[in-house]
């Protein structure tokens, strides 16, 4: 495998332009759709089948009774341990050699486990195809040298394109500036390898706890009850085998169960 | 901010009916293996029972794909820790078992009734994944309640166990065998099935605590309570301990633990929807 590619995301440097929004439906064809009401400029409550990056516009009260933003350009996470990925059975789902997670879109079959498997809410299903969908991390760019879409058209660098290890150097000094000049809740989320899912390879920077922006504070692999699951289940299958078996035996020497 | 799957009726259907037919396969095979000639016709429905739903539950799950050639891409990966891979494997191959079972089930040879139980009790496995793998699909995903769900697998186990020998039961009340032996001993296992299912669903809802909400106080509520755990367990039980002499009694208490396998389904199915 490549070095592995990652996005980070600095919410601190977001001013919130949509930039990233826009390029990211331009270079995959996303079309149009209906805006939603969210209470504030975000156009999505969340990404949809046709929104693969969005910015997420949060109000946050401040001690003196006004309110401050707090923006998030907000997408895919592409997940070191993806729950999309161990959910889907068709093996449309893959990691690139680059670490990203992909949706090979003639293999996905529309099945929809995926939709539910993703901790973030993340993969979507496009109704028109009857297929899965999600951030691409610009797949077609990246091996062709470019970087993600998102990522080269953000005036503010808030979103960085690069090797994850560099990133998340970068990432950790910069956290330790902010919290030095004051932001006491800022904070990496994703970045550690050692963390939740093994790490995100869009990792953030937060000024504020992960519940403010809906993430979870501890995003889990669905998958790790597989095994405990399927023995509860082998357990159970004992127990009414047992049963059958019991009603089922002839008592007395009157049956001719050999016959 | 999770996302729901979107399953509907027809994956409803499909957890239904695939329970069934796992369920009145293992039952076919077990009174088979263990049972005696007076079991014929259990074996014979179950299993022939368990083939016709089988094809059913592909057609269910093909049509909720949308594009049905796309069934097949199934077949281009094998992943052995994942509920819904190994699932559209097992389907196939519980496919085959039936299909075999059935076959044999309608010979009298004594050559072919010995192939037929051995072939049986490996297909068991078969039935017991078929009538399970479902719970354990729905509670290895992200969506709350679901995913804090660890004996779905198992409930349904049960509950594709009670209906399977529900299903066999009304079976032979309809075809006029509900005389028989057969009838009473599968009525037997059922009434084994369904205590079962109630103290596993008690455990379910322990172990969930506040994550069952979904089922015990939402919308979904009544359903739950009313349509499965009253009228589909415990006044099955009541009929078949006060009625056990009287065949229609019977046959109507295997009549609601259908339905009722039917709403454990539904509730668990739409409280994501």
């Amino acid at each position: 495998m490549a070095r592995t590619l990652a996005m980070f995301t600095d919410t601190s440097l977001c001013i919130g332009c949509r930039a990233c929004q826009v390029a990211c439906k331009q270079w995959n064809e996303l079309p149009m759709e209906q805006p939603v009401w969210t209470g504030s400029y975000q156009n999505q409550n969340h990404f949809t089948d046709k929104t693969y990056r969005l910015v997420r516009f949060i109000e946050k009260p401040q001690p003196n009774g006004e309110l401050s933003w707090l923006l998030m350009s907000d997408v895919c996470k592409h997940c070191a341990q993806a729950g999309c990925l161990d959910a889907c059975p068709t093996g449309a789902i893959h990691r690139t050699e680059f670490g990203t997670v992909n949706i090979n879109q003639d293999v996905c079959n529309g099945c929809r486990y995926c939709v539910s498997s993703c901790p973030f809410g993340v993969v979507s299903f496009n109704h028109d195809t009857g297929r899965a969908n999600k951030c691409t991390f610009c797949n077609d760019r990246i091996h062709n040298g470019l970087g993600p879409a998102c990522a080269k058209t953000c005036p503010t660098d808030s979103i960085q394109f690069g090797f994850r290890d560099e990133l998340q150097a970068k990432a950790e000094k910069r956290v330790a500036k902010l919290r030095e000049m004051g932001h006491k809740d800022a904070q990496l989320y994703g970045a550690d390898t050692k963390g939740p899912l093994g790490g995100l390879n869009a990792f953030f920077l937060l000024l504020d706890k992960p519940a403010t922006y809906g993430l979870p504070d501890k995003p889990l692999l669905p998958q790790r009850n597989v095994f405990a699951d399927s023995l509860l289940s082998v357990g159970a299958a004992l127990v009414v085998g047992v049963g059958a078996l019991m009603a089922f035996r002839e008592r007395g020497g009157t049956g001719d169960g050999d016959a | 901010m999770l996302k729901s799957p979107e399953w509907h009726m027809l994956i409803v259907w499909y957890f239904f009916l695939g329970g069934i037919a796992g369920g009145a396969y293992f039952t076919a095979a077990i009174a088979d293996n263990f049972g005696s000639s007076r079991d014929k016709n259990v074996i014979r429905f179950g299993y022939i029972l368990a083939l016709l739903l089988i094809g059913l539950c592909g057609i269910l799950l093909i049509l909720d794909l949308g594009t049905p050639s796309r069934f097949l891409y199934m077949i281009g990966a094998f992943k052995f820790w994942d509920p819904m891979s190994i699932g559209a494997w097992m389907l196939g191959l519980f496919g085959l078992f039936a299909l075999v079972s059935s076959a044999l089930s309608l010979s009298g040879d004594a050559g072919k009734a010995s192939l037929r139980r051995r072939w049986g009790l490996v297909g068991t496995i078969a039935g017991f994944f078929l009538a399970s793998y479902t719970g354990v699909l729905l509670s290895n995903s992200a969506l709350p309640f679901w995913t804090d769900a660890r004996l779905m697998g198992a409930l349904f186990l049960a509950s594709g166990a009670s209906t399977g020998m529900a299903a066999i039961s009304l079976l032979l009340f309809l075809s006029g065998d509900a005389a028989g032996e057969g009838f009473k001993k599968v009525k037997r296992a059922d009434r084994f099935a369904m205590v079962f299912e109630l103290i596993l669903l008690a455990a379910f809802l322990a172990l969930l605590g506040s994550a069952a909400a979904p089922l015990t106080s939402g919308a979904l509520a009544p359903l739950f309570w009313g349509g499965l755990v009253v009228v589909g367990l415990l006044v099955p039980l009541v009929l078949d301990f006060v009625g056990s002499k009287a065949k229609a009694l019977g046959a109507l208490s295997a009549a609601l633990v259908l339905a009722g396998g039917f709403i454990l389904r539904y509730v668990i199915v739409m409280a994501n929807a």
